[in-house]
């Protein structure tokens, strides 16, 4: 499919950065249109891949926020968005949506600008155009603390009730060990780049080379009409690989004039799918509580096989616990790699907002209590205990 | 975060020409040249090595009660500052508050001048501009004469209600009672801080941290208003060796790799908990805090994610509140790693409570003997 990609907020504006590089890596064409959108200039600077004129500031005549961010609060960063829509209205206008399927924006939702203007934008987007607008949304982790989840978990409703679909990753569960922390955020965007591409940028192309399931656009938006929140996983392997427990019976050497046979393909495939599926999601879920699913299967089409991708499917109809499964592939002739991205779509059992709910509902409790008390403690602080010093004037 | 420098009473001009002098010869900014430091006196006698003398003004000169200046009345400052307000006005309009981002007022709160000019100026300021007014204000120290506790007292009871923020310094922590000048010390130590939170260096894109704390999420830590309290912590890093031969210092034997880990995010949480421990500005009970924000910088390769994450997990149990900020500051070819934590709207300050008592008891005294002479203030 093709996309109009739009990032918001610095996690938002990375994510998309990250998505652009690894389609121009693994030559695809999905993302059409690329914006980012952010309310700190300094943020802005940092995409590698977003060309300098389609990165757009905002608020920056703003008092509160004067190209310097919204703070890490939603209020300011729903304010700061919804005062310069006509703006991004503007920048919005060159969106060529004859030549996108749907449009796509990235945010995260622990913060202010993302969390608090990613909705304003996709109010502006649902209006302007009748294409499905999808988001893609980051979760804070836990450890991020309360105040996080209680923008992520305000901002998740408004959010789910916006776009068409909401697609999840969740932080916590993508948290790296042993890494900088810059090292940390890249490696899990890339890890969120490679599974979105790979799962949209199906059917992308317009001269479709032959592929027998070949997916297409009009499958996966399907399959994302379920205005819920979905997870994506993925595995992929390297075309070469044996499947597991077949003896190399050439003695080593000359593997690549050595196709597999259709059973041991057939077996590839569906042992793919399934690693995919059992694999870390972008956000941990019951799978039998999607509602659809989709399953893109990509790499060169020698590999693809057909009775593999039957079984595929009948194992997921069974895992998932329902009859809307589609499998496709997209073929990639020169690509060196076979992979499998499965959409879960509108899972409705995902630990992780239940407790980022729980998280929020404490942080906003001890908020308004530290609320209440403050006029009184400051008091306190610089009144003598039997208010004997008068204040200077 | 650009913030206009406006210096009140000799204490707040000296600090302003010591942060001055050191954003002038660093590469962190804070007032772009936007100053002004404002002293009552007879004569005009600035000696600065920073501040451009144009931007130093002396008011009072023609009031018949001041001399050298106010000799410790706050109350004498209160009134020479209202009369001669549009004195200050005018030299307040040569700075281009459009392009700031608030003002941050640098007083010495024992003295006359800086407590009572002070707390006018904040409320002038506030009139003024519709950016924030924050308060660097200096606690005078236990050696130093009661009365000066009394001014101090009596200005934050004015100060913190009006300032949007009011981060206090107590100079008993770090004055050298040894050395030529025994401010000198401290002035550099809280120069260097208020720098470091609040002034970035260049924008280089290479720089940019992950989390990036820009001046709103400074502004928005301080919004409650009330005290704050800054706490600084660095540690240098061994040429060559770096963070192993740093561990290694420190816990020696126990270097297999499961235990280093251990350390590694230990390490930067010790760092935080350094910053908060013996090294605030104003010692204060840290779960008294309402908002808090903590900035590491260091060289990129030296940030630790899982150190960084516990800090800010920690701090978070330590100041009881869920409202802490974090950031990054990378730091290229940097041989330190520093901690900055901007504790905000803290309630609890045994030294406020001690100088209090100290004022009542001063007071009191002076009323039980209405005859005795104030010879202290200087």
């Amino acid at each position: 499919m093709k996309l109009a990609t739009i990032g918001v907020g610095n996690a938002g504006s990375k994510v998309i950065d990250r998505m652009v590089e690894f389609e121009s890596e693994t030559n695809r064409n999905l993302c059409r249109h690329v914006h980012a959108i952010n309310t700190a200039r300094t943020d802005l600077a940092k995409p590698e891949y977003i060309p300098e004129e389609q990165r757009v500031l905002v608020g920056d005549t703003n008092q509160k926020s004067k190209g310097h961010g919204v703070g890490g609060d939603v209020e300011i960063g729903a304010e700061v968005m919804s005062a310069d829509i006509d703006e991004i209205r503007r920048a919005f206008d060159d969106i060529e949506i004859h030549n996108v399927d749907a449009i796509l924006v990235a945010a995260g939702l622990g913060g202010g600008t993302g969390s608090g203007g990613g909705p304003v934008v996709i109010d502006a987007l649902q209006d302007m155009y009748d294409e499905p607008v999808y988001a893609l949304g980051i979760l804070p982790g836990e450890y991020e603390g309360g105040r996080p989840a209680l923008n992520a978990a305000r901002s998740l409703q408004s959010f789910v009730n916006k776009v068409d679909n909401f697609i999840a990753f969740d932080n916590d569960a993508w948290r790296a060990r042993d890494q900088t922390i810059e090292e940390g955020y890249e490696e899990m965007n890339r890890e969120l780049a490679a599974r979105i591409v790979t799962l949209l940028a199906a059917g992308e192309t317009d001269d479709t080379d032959v592929a027998e399931n070949a997916m297409d656009s009009s499958d996966i938006i399907r399959t994302l009409a379920t205005d819920g929140v979905s997870s994506i996983g993925y595995a992929a392997t390297a075309v070469d690989a044996q499947p597991e427990g077949l003896l190399d019976r050439w003695g080593g050497g000359g593997r690549e004039d050595d196709p597999l046979d259709d059973a041991s393909q057939a077996t590839k495939i569906k042992s793919l799918v399934r690693r995919a599926t059992n694999s870390r999601l972008t956000l941990p879920c019951e799978v039998s509580s999607a509602e659809r699913v989709l399953v893109v299967i990509s790499g060169p089409p020698s590999e693809f096989s057909r009775k593999g991708i039957e079984s595929a499917r009948q194992w997921l109809e069974q895992e998932a616990e329902t009859v809307e499964v589609l499998v496709g592939d997209d073929p990639r002739e020169n690509s060196s790699r076979l992979s499998a991205a499965v959409l879960l779509s509108n899972v409705s059992d995902a630990p992780r907002i239940d407790t980022i709910q729980n998280q929020a509902v404490d942080a906003q409790e001890q908020i308004a209590e530290q609320q209440a008390e403050r006029e009184e403690k400051i008091n306190n602080l610089i009144t003598d205990e039997n208010d004997d010093l008068d204040p200077v004037v | 975060m650009k913030l206009a420098l406006v210096g009140v009473g000799g204490a707040g001009c000296r600090l302003v020409d010591t942060i001055r002098g050191l954003e002038s010869s660093g590469d962190r900014q804070l007032c772009y040249g936007n100053l002004l430091t404002i002293d009552i006196s007879r004569t005009d006698d600035d000696d600065f090595d920073h501040v451009p003398r144009d931007q130093h003004v002396t008011i009072g000169d023609t009031h018949r009660e001041v001399d050298d200046g106010v000799a410790g009345d706050q109350d004498l400052a209160v009134e020479v500052t209202r009369t001669d307000f549009p004195e200050i006005q005018r030299e307040l309009d040569e700075i281009r508050m459009r392009k700031l981002d608030g003002v941050l007022v640098v007083a010495g709160l024992g003295g006359g001048t800086g407590s009572g000019a002070g707390a006018v100026l904040v409320e002038r300021l506030q009139e003024l501009y519709d950016k924030p007014v924050y308060v660097l204000g200096v606690l005078p120290g236990a050696d130093e004469p009661d009365s000066m506790a009394v001014n101090a007292a009596r200005s934050l009871r004015s100060i913190v209600p009006a300032a949007d923020s009011t981060i206090l310094f107590d100079n008993d922590r770090w004055v050298d009672a040894d050395a030529e000048d025994r401010f000198d010390q401290p002035n550099q130590e809280l120069a260097s801080r208020v720098l470091t939170l609040f002034a970035r260096g260049q924008i280089d894109p290479e720089a940019i941290g992950a989390n990036t704390l820009d001046s709103s999420d400074i502004i928005r830590t301080l919004s409650p208003g009330g005290v704050a309290s800054i706490g600084y912590a660095a540690t240098e890093l061994e040429t060559g060796g770096g963070l192993l031969s740093w561990l290694r210092s420190l816990f020696t034997g126990d270097d297999d790799e499961e235990s280093s880990q251990r350390t590694d995010a230990g390490r930067i949480q010790s760092l935080v908990q350094q910053s908060l421990n013996s090294r605030l500005t104003l010692p204060c009970e840290v779960s008294s805090a309402e908002r808090a924000l903590v900035v590491l910088s260091g060289p990129p390769e030296e940030l630790s994610r899982r150190g960084f994450e516990s800090a800010r997990q920690w701090l978070e149990e330590e100041t009881e509140t869920v409202e802490v900020l974090a950031g990054d500051d990378p730091r290229s070819g940097s041989s330190t790693i520093a901690a900055v934590v901007l504790l905000s709207n803290v309630t609890e300050v045994p030294q406020i409570d001690a100088m209090q008592r100290r004022a009542v008891e001063h007071e009191v005294d002076a009323e039980a003997v209405p005859t005795a002479t104030e010879d202290d203030a200087s």
